[in-house]
């Protein structure tokens, strides 16, 4: 019997997670909502603009940044982030990777890898199809996808650190969704800066040229900046999971 | 009301006791609750049973152990070292907690190999399928752990604590859902093991199992450590409560006039052939019974103690508190 | 002969009033009540509840305020309508948080902890059971989206800026209490129509606010943007019965200009129908375990 290493551990806990994510009722569920979105995007794309391509890509982006950025990106990833290891904590089964031989890291990486990918696809493949359907042209599509993925790694980690804080996650992520990123974000400047709707938006205002409430980051900082909370916050996670009670 | 602390200047913690397992001077509060209070014990090789009504602690105190929470007070040391900080030790600790959560979406056979993979097991899915075969569970059964019973959930629990051969085995109610048969047959797998040398705490609030689960046990009550030992030893410490004895003999009338003439006794009462004796002096009560029998004549036919079982014992630590 | 004796028995018959079904219903009520506030639970129970009760208060109190401070001032253009208290953002945050965060607490928990069963268990019935949740659930929202109008009008009225005589007063009171019970039955069933769909109260509380926020923005993108009819505004269900108390004053707020009365009557039953029909369905086919 030895330790575990580090990219053993964050495969099991990976393999794991997703599996107990993976349920149907979610997948129908935001799947659903992912088919709403897309449908108002086809909607929006069919009726007539007067002032031409410019002004679709403006419908476009004020669609996908609303519906997409606003709802679709920070829900789905609290459903699936809040829940690769809160349920565990919740449940009691926690302690089946907790009592282990194995680092924490690698843990809490390899359950937010596994919120990452099951909440990836539910946005992207909505999102994108939006952007197709919007008719706003390519450049939107791409910023979109750059966009989808910053957003879902950053939300996906401060939501996997929401579930190993506190109880009833999902509660404490919507609250922090409705009230943070959707009402004191909107005031600009530090607020702004300290919620991930700035950063999601200043990808899609700088790869498209349109200019977006709140979105006058430089994209490298959009890039950057989430990256490195990301980091921070899975650290953050780390010493939480080594430090907690389990239960 | 004040949330309980530990004092500011710490009392020294009691010696360490020798053992596997080694409790000092631990105390556990959630606020003003205080779920342990200063117990210090320490736990060999074999079978030993954690003795507690519900509610008492047994399960903070397991969970201490373990590390998956920390003392408010005193140290827990699991073959010499703390759980909580030693990664390496936390491989030969086998844990099946009292909670019934486990991977629902898994099959049995997935979620024991997933305990040997994470506990760094090589030969994850033979060891898997060996621990099950110990607890006597289908290793092929494809359904999902999440739609059996609570039995079966139970031994797919005793497996993965099982899967990697630990040193330790800490076993928290682990006989709650199973049949008869299958406690039989679980309490007999216990002894094996303990005999091989393992380190055993099981814990149970059923009189009956701890019984069969062997005679050591340690007594938890309201967070305190009550009594530890041979149960049968416990017995006769308890001195002020008399020994009850039912004795079946020809002529129990007249044996009970001679036992309460030569103070042998501090109470009895007769019931055609019967009679019941209770007596503080059971050493002297036992030389003597014969003895007095043979000089009236009187054939006994049975001499049995009435309060000399684990009930008896856990009815006078837990109920005069 | 048995010396078998029974000393005493554990299970006493209940020997007092018994109140019947009314009795079970309002007790249920009351409890559900309690439980959604969090009263006689602990601290953690009561923030978001009284949180929300405080900022749904926030715009009355400052009107109020204002008032008392600048007296006349506030006449005019600056003063609000009675009925456009509930449509601040605040207001209608407020709203929105008690719908999808408190709301969801009254049915979602029973089935979960089992006490389901259990009043079934009781003279309650499944239909007494929910008419017991909605009262609560009714009664509970009011002090969210009824009680800060109706604080608003007491407080003019004791400045004496309030509506002229008693019939007036009586009319813009009535009007209040009923537009503010039309929304809080439009946003109980739509809240419990999603609750009655999972055993867990954070799920609801998605499908709650997925319902209404993507309802709305999605609505509002399609007037906006793809310059669709306003009677689409009828799938919004947050704006729509909050379009409730202007019509009950004869007015109609900016968005819904071109909807008439019976389409917003309409459209608020139709909701209402849907939320309360979802219950339904779920309900009959649940079974008490």
């Amino acid at each position: 019997m030895s330790s575990v290493k580090p990219a053993r551990a964050a495969a099991l806990t990976y393999g794991l997670v997703i599996k107990q994510l993976v349920t149907r009722g979610r997948l129908v569920a935001l799947t659903f909502v992912g088919v709403v979105v897309a449908l108002v995007a086809f909607l929006v794309g069919r009726a007539e603009t007067n002032g031409g391509e410019a002004d679709q890509l403006e419908r476009g982006v004020t669609l996908i940044s609303l519906l997409g950025f606003g709802l679709l990106v920070p829900i789905v990833s609290l459903v699936f982030a809040s829940a690769a290891l809160g349920d565990m904590r919740e449940d009691g089964t926690l302690v089946y990777l907790w009592l282990r031989p194995m680092d924490r890291w690698p843990v809490v990486a390899g359950a937010w890898g596994a919120a990452v990918t099951v909440s990836l696809p539910v946005t992207l493949v909505s999102l994108v199809s939006s952007a197709f359907l919007v008719d706003a042209g390519n450049g939107l599509v791409g910023a979109t996808v750059l966009a989808a993925v910053v957003g879902t790694v950053v939300y996906s980690a401060l939501f996997v650190l929401a579930g190993l804080l506190v109880k009833n996650a999902i509660v404490w992520g919507l609250l922090y969704i409705l009230f943070w990123e959707g009402f004191v974000a909107a005031f600009g400047g530090l607020a702004a800066k300290l919620a991930v709707v700035g950063y999601t938006r200043s990808i899609i205002a700088d790869r498209t040229g349109v200019d977006l409430e709140l979105g006058d980051l430089p994209l490298a900082s959009a890039v950057v900046v989430p990256i490195v909370v990301t980091v921070a916050v899975l650290a953050l996670a780390s010493v939480r999971l080594r430090s907690m009670e389990v239960a | 009301m004040a949330e309980w602390a530990p004092p500011m200047v710490a009392a020294p913690l009691p010696e360490a006791p020798d053992g596997m397992v080694q409790v000092i001077g631990v105390t556990k509060a959630f606020g003003d609750v205080v779920a342990i209070s200063d117990v210090t014990f320490g736990v060999g090789p074999g079978v030993t049973a954690l003795l507690g009504p519900n509610g008492a602690g047994k399960s903070t105190l397991f969970r201490i152990m373990c590390g998956l929470t920390t003392p408010s007070q005193g140290e827990v040391r699991v073959l010499g070292v703390d759980a909580r900080r030693d990664r390496e030790v936390r491989g030969r600790i086998g844990l099946a907690p009292q909670q019934d959560g486990l991977f629902d979406r898994v099959s049995a056979l997935r979620f024991v190999e997933v305990a040997a993979q994470t506990l760094g097991v090589v030969d994850h899915e033979r060891a898997a399928r060996a621990a099950l075969d110990q607890v006597k569970l289908d290793a092929d059964d494809p359904k999902p752990v999440g739609s059996f019973s609570k039995g079966m959930r139970q031994r797919v629990k005793l497996a993965a604590a099982l899967v990697h051969d630990p040193d330790v085995l800490i076993l928290d109610e682990p006989l709650t859902g199973l049949d008869p048969v299958q406690r039989n047959r679980m309490i007999a797998f216990f002894h094996e093991l303990g005999d091989a040398g393992k380190c055993l705490l099981v814990s149970s609030h059923v009189l009956d199992e701890v019984a069969r689960l062997g005679s050591r046990v340690l007594v938890i009550a309201q967070g305190r450590l009550a009594a530890t030992g041979d149960y049968r030893a416990l017995r006769n410490l308890m001195d002020d409560r008399p020994h009850r004895i039912r004795i079946a003999a020809d002529g129990a009338r007249a044996l009970a006039g001679a036992l309460v003439d030569r103070s042998l006794v501090d109470g009895v009462s007769v019931r055609g052939d019967e009679l019941v004796v209770d007596t503080n002096d059971v050493d002297r009560f036992g030389r003597s019974i014969a003895a007095t029998a043979q000089q009236l004549g009187i054939r006994l036919r049975e001499v049995e103690p009435l309060d000399d079982d684990l009930e008896s014992v856990f009815r006078y630590l837990v109920e005069r508190r | 002969m048995s010396d078998a004796r029974i000393l005493d028995r554990g299970y006493r018959r209940f020997e007092g009033e018994r109140s019947g079904l009314r009795g079970s219903v309002r007790s249920l009520a009351w409890h559900t009540a309690r439980s959604i506030l969090g009263l006689g639970r602990k601290a953690r129970y009561k923030i978001v509840p009284v949180f929300i009760i405080v900022i749904a208060f926030l715009p009355a109190i400052a009107f109020l305020g204002l008032a008392i401070l600048i007296g006349d001032m506030l006449q005019g253009e600056l003063r609000p309508e009675y009925w456009e208290l509930s449509r601040f953002p605040l207001a209608v945050f407020a709203t929105l948080l008690f719908t999808a965060f408190v709301t969801p607490e009254a049915i979602v928990r029973d089935r979960r902890d089992g006490m389901y069963a259990l009043y079934l268990s009781t003279p309650l019935t499944k239909v007494s059971y929910l008419g017991a949740k909605v009262l609560a659930v009714i009664c509970t929202m009011s002090l969210v989206v009824l009680a800060p109008s109706v604080f608003f009008l007491l407080g003019f009225t004791f400045q004496s800026q309030g509506p002229d005589g008693l019939l007036g007063w009586l009319g813009v009171m009535g009007r209040l209490v009923g537009g503010g019970l039309g929304v809080c039955i439009v946003y109980s069933a739509v809240s419990l129509g999603a609750s009655s769909l999972t055993d867990r109260r954070a799920f609801a509380t998605i499908a709650v606010i997925l319902m209404m926020m993507g309802a709305f923005t999605a609505v509002a993108l399609l007037v906006e943007l793809a310059g669709m009819n306003d009677n689409i505004r009828l799938l919004d269900p947050l704006r729509l019965a909050l379009e409730i108390p202007p019509r009950l004053f004869g007015d109609r707020s900016p968005d819904f200009e071109g909807v008439s009365t019976w389409s917003v009557a309409l459209g608020n039953i139709g909701w209402t129908f849907v939320g309360a029909g979802t219950v339904a369905v779920r309900y009959r086919k649940l079974a008490a375990v």
